[in-house]
């Protein structure tokens, strides 16, 4: 890999990029529209940076979960300032939010763990990163990464197991 | 080997499934960052600074330590040049000021022996001058001193001179000195001196001229005078109609003109044979201990190099003694800041 994408171009690094991101961000967020518009949101941020964009930082996955934890704090501050006047949020939908062809129990499965937890997987398992580049783009230690991923599966096989059973 | 390797076996079919049903981006949002793509990303400053901060502070500090041991070189090299003046002498063109001592002592122990130069003090050979030079050498041993005490005398007689004294000892065979006290015609003594030089390394050196030219004129003037007086006593005595006691008078006068004319004379014999013949008073001695070797310009320059070396390891430690305890502080609060802020996303997204 070189240093730094000198010449790479920046239409062409975004459509290389660009199914990575999406997905990493619709695990991480589990709502479409959030993943979508955070999906825009991370292509400009890597745009007005793309003078020191460099991929061995992470690049664009990283530059993805600072715009995703920039829309949690948002929202955490939203949900707390609303907190006392409004009723927990539903977000019942009937389209499939991680993928389609994904079974009806992984799906409630996936919903049910944490962004932490999700994250984790879509980039260990979804995007197929190595533990290194995926305790890269998360800051923690490489065994920190595979214990977080080792306890997401086992949590998410846990709950399809439950959902299928029930 | 495949990251899914890594992952227990049991989650296999879990990671097929996922992986098989990832998430299509939708075609709206492939337009949307295609029409992004499409707006000029600001330049890359190829020029610009893009190694990693590590490295270039690793790279500052290489280039600190490297500029402080050029300094301290450039510095030791600079320090250690060698005291041209050591010899003694004015600058050249200089010339000795009349009625007053001059003198020039060389330090002890000149690492290495010199030979006098031309701007020496040189005496002038339109006035009287009272030249003295005491030089004290060291030779190697006792056959050395030795052979150096012969040659200084013969050195002395060869140019017109003679040896008023000489002291010379040894003590168990393997230390010694001499003491020579040599007149040497003032037109010889550069060469004498020069040749003296050689014959040993000059530990010390001292030269004074005296000029005397004044004071041989007024005692000139002095004796002129009395003799004028005498001349006249003599006259008045032998026209012979001088009264008893004027007689007497005169003749009493006559006698300590005389007396003073013969002392006046031999002082002025003594001022112009001083003048005339330097005083070099040459001492030779033996190493009173195996001395080191003395050190040579490299060592000096290393010296000088490690005194400075020195020097900016003391500035670094009093800048790090004040700055240390409000670096380590400012380091443990960016620390702590990003652990604080690992901690806050990780609970975030724990949370969500």
């Amino acid at each position: 890999m070189k240093a730094k994408a000198s010449a790479e171009d920046f239409a062409e690094a975004a459509k290389r990029h660009l199914d990575d991101v999406h997905a990493f961000l619709v695990y991480l967020t589990g709502d479409r529209a959030v993943a979508e518009d955070l999906t825009a949101e991370t292509f400009a941020r890597a745009l007005e940076r793309w003078h020191r964009y460099d991929p061995r930082r992470g690049g664009a996955r990283q530059v993805a979960r600072s715009a995703a934890l920039d829309h949690f704090r948002a929202e955490d501050r939203r949900r707390r300032r609303e907190g006392r006047y409004a009723v927990a949020e539903l977000r019942e939908s009937a389209e499939p939010v991680f993928g389609e062809g994904l079974s009806p129990a992984l799906e409630r499965a996936l919903a049910q763990l944490s962004a932490a937890e999700r994250e984790v997987v879509a980039l260990r398992i979804v995007l197929e990163l190595d533990g290194e580049g995926a305790a890269r783009v998360l800051g923690i230690s490489t065994t920190a990464c595979s214990t977080r991923l080792s306890r997401a599966l086992a949590k998410l096989e846990k709950e399809v197991s439950a959902g299928v059973a029930a | 080997m495949s990251p899914l390797e890594l992952v227990d076996g049991r989650f296999d079919k879990l990671a097929t499934e996922l992986r098989a049903s990832r998430p299509a981006v939708p075609e709206g949002l492939r337009n949307r960052v295609e029409e992004l793509a499409r707006v000029e990303p600001e330049p890359r400053r190829e020029w610009g600074f893009r190694l990693p901060p590590r490295r270039v502070a690793f790279a500052l500090v290489a280039l600190a330590i490297i500029g402080s041991f050029i300094a301290a070189g450039v510095t030791g090299l600079g320090g250690s040049k060698p005291n041209r003046d050591a010899v003694g002498g004015p600058v050249a063109g200089k010339t000795p000021v009349p009625e007053s001592a001059q003198g020039l002592e060389k330090p002890a122990g000149v690492p290495y022996q010199r030979r006098l130069d031309k701007d020496s003090l040189v005496p002038q050979a339109t006035r009287l001058q009272r030249y003295d030079a005491t030089l004290r050498l060291r030779v190697k041993d006792v056959d050395a001193l030795s052979n150096a005490t012969k040659r200084a005398m013969n050195l002395t007689r060869g140019l017109g001179g003679y040896v008023a004294s000489v002291e010379y000892s040894t003590r168990s065979g393997r230390r010694g000195g001499a003491t020579l006290v040599l007149r040497v015609p003032i037109v010889n003594v550069q060469t004498a001196l020069a040749e003296l030089t050689s014959l040993g390394t000059i530990l010390r050196q001292q030269t004074a001229i005296l000029d005397v030219t004044r004071r041989a004129e007024r005692e000139s003037r002095q004796l002129d005078k009395l003799e004028a007086e005498l001349a006249q006593i003599k006259a008045e005595l032998a026209a012979g109609s001088v009264p008893t006691e004027r007689r007497l008078q005169l003749e009493r006068q006559a006698v300590a003109d005389r007396l003073a004319v013969k002392t006046l004379k031999a002082k002025r014999a003594r001022l112009v044979r001083s003048a005339r013949l330097a005083r070099i008073v040459l001492t030779l001695t033996t190493p009173t201990e195996q001395a080191a070797a003395s050190p040579g310009r490299f060592d000096e320059t290393l010296d000088d190099a490690g005194a400075v070396l020195a020097r900016e390891g003391e500035i670094l430690l009093y800048a790090l003694v004040v700055l240390g305890p409000l670096l380590a502080i400012g380091g443990v609060a960016i620390a702590a800041g990003k652990a604080q802020r690992r901690r806050s996303d990780r609970r975030l997204l724990e949370r969500t």
